[in-house]
């Protein structure tokens, strides 16, 4: 009875959305998945093999599995001038951060954690808050390279937010509507997805999602060969699988947002559990095109990344602006 | 090409175009097939002649040190054996850079190479060998050779104009 009661109370999708599909649990396998197949790529594109021996008829797709197991059996060291209480909050506060995001991004057709008709830009504020923990987890590690990562995370994120933040104004003034939900029936509705719809869009804010998620070659904040692993230098263990994965989940939340405004979402499926598998399967290419960047760039140093994002970039966000007006205006919305 | 070179300005390249080929070029290279060696699945057939573990045979050996005066390194050193009246030589892996001078000075072919080159020990000290551990060790060396040997897991490398090194099954 209490059971049954319980089920009823938590299966249902405002519970299951952003704990599940598309929230956290996917995000996780995701991040594993998505790893394994980043090292493969660069590895394929290097002509080596990569992660190959945990699982050899998979051909090493646990591998992240095992370093995973690994960072959860790893000591955790506190370092003894760090501030302690920010020092290990500030990565669970970064999840839950981007995990608020899950529960207003639609994973299929009212698969979401609760409706708002503002749901873009409460998704967008939230990932935008991981960066403060970000700079929050630099300053209490009390460590030049850390502190060093910190102060870029501050100077890249006031470059590329505005980036992410213009060009998804500009495909809601297309759309005429701040809903994820509504985006996608609107592009059903046309027939023509957002990409031909507003392409300056789609190539922009696909940038501002690499540089907002540390991908090369925006990873600025962590650069491995300068400063040793940017705001995450001083955590070990279960702490720094946890930093190690937030940019991941980022990055799947932002890819799931990318396909969702510009590939037309879960378009051409209309029953939850098909739309729920084509809406993921975009959303896994579009994380694979970004992890792909890094077999071909070098890093950006930080005054060409802000030089870029600030001269050419947001400028051409205003341009796409200006065009989605222009399209939503023929089209007559 | 040849004015290009002496006109000394280079084009500036289309931004678009040059991305696009960046990553076309990182598409083509993924699609190609690895040139790694499956190292302990797969080996690589050794020419002959090859200069792995210096191997010694304890009953050829007449004791004349003549490897002990030429070995560089000094691995080689004599050592009296209890109940024999010959000197041996003695080695200490450590120590050799194998390049195989005793084998081409030793005048009845006791010392010869063999092609294993991938042993691993856990201490330094293990790796001094006195004369009749040598002998009893260059056995097991020939051993695990002959029965590497046998496994058909051997290839050989040929260069590739597409691919750069590819690896065929060796013809023993």
């Amino acid at each position: 009875m209490v059971f049954e009661l319980l089920l009823e109370k938590i299966l249902i999708p405002p519970v299951l959305a952003p704990l599940i599909y598309p929230g956290l649990g996917v995000a996780l396998a995701t991040v594993l998945i998505i790893l394994w197949l980043e090292r493969k790529l660069t590895a394929r594109v290097q002509m080596r093999i990569g992660p190959y021996y945990v699982a050899r008829r998979l051909h090493g797709a646990i591998q992240l599995l095992a370093d995973g197991t690994r960072f959860f059996f790893q000591e955790v060291i506190v370092p003894a001038r760090v501030d302690v209480i920010p020092f290990l909050l500030a990565p669970a506060l970064a999840l839950a951060a981007i995990a608020a995001a899950f529960t207003v991004i639609p994973g299929g057709p009212g698969l979401q954690g609760f409706y708002t008709p503002y749901s873009l830009l409460v998704a967008l504020a939230a990932l935008a808050v991981s960066p403060l923990l970000l700079v929050l987890m630099g300053w209490a590690s009390n460590n030049k390279f850390a502190i060093i990562g910190s102060a870029r995370e501050a100077l890249l994120n006031a470059s590329y937010e505005p980036l992410l933040f213009t060009t998804a104004l500009a495909m809601a003034i297309l759309y005429g509507t701040l809903d994820l939900n509504q985006m996608v029936a609107y592009q059903a509705d046309l027939g023509i997805i957002g990409l031909i719809l507003n392409p300056l869009a789609a190539i922009l804010f696909f940038i501002a999602m690499v540089a907002a998620t540390d991908r090369i070659p925006f990873d600025i904040v962590m650069g491995e060969q300068e400063i040793v692993h940017g705001p995450f230098t001083e955590y070990t263990g279960i702490g720094y699988g946890l930093v190690m994965a937030l940019d991941y989940i980022k990055l799947y939340a932002l890819a799931m947002m990318y396909s969702i405004i510009f590939l037309g979402g879960w378009l051409p499926a209309t029953t939850p559990l098909l739309a729920a598998i084509v809406l993921y399967v975009k959303t896994f290419i579009v994380m694979t095109v970004a992890v792909f960047l890094r077999t071909v760039y070098g890093r950006l140093r930080l005054d060409t990344a802000l030089n870029i994002l600030w001269s050419k970039l947001i400028p051409l966000a205003l341009v796409s602006v200006a065009l989605s007006t222009v399209v939503s205006y023929t089209l007559g919305w | 090409m040849v004015e290009k070179a002496v006109s000394r300005r280079r084009e500036k390249p289309n931004p678009v175009k040059a991305h696009m080929d960046a990553l076309l070029a990182a598409v083509s290279r993924a699609l190609r097939k690895p040139m790694t060696l499956m190292y302990p699945d797969v080996e690589e057939q050794h020419p002959p002649g090859y200069r792995g573990i210096i191997v010694y045979n304890y009953d050829k050996c007449i004791g004349c040190s003549l490897c002990a005066r030429i070995c560089p390194p000094r691995a080689i050193k004599m050592h009296r054996v209890p109940g024999d009246k010959k000197i041996r030589p003695g080695y200490d892996m450590g120590r050799c850079i194998f390049c195989g001078y005793c084998v081409d000075i030793c005048p009845t072919e006791a010392l010869s190479y063999s092609w294993v080159h991938d042993k691993a020990f856990y201490r330094i000290e293990e790796m001094v060998f006195d004369p009749i551990d040598w002998a009893k060790y260059s056995r097991q060396v020939l051993e695990e050779q002959k029965r590497r040997e046998s496994r058909h897991n051997r290839v050989r490398v040929v260069i590739d104009e597409e691919v750069g090194l590819r690896y065929e099954p060796a013809h023993s």
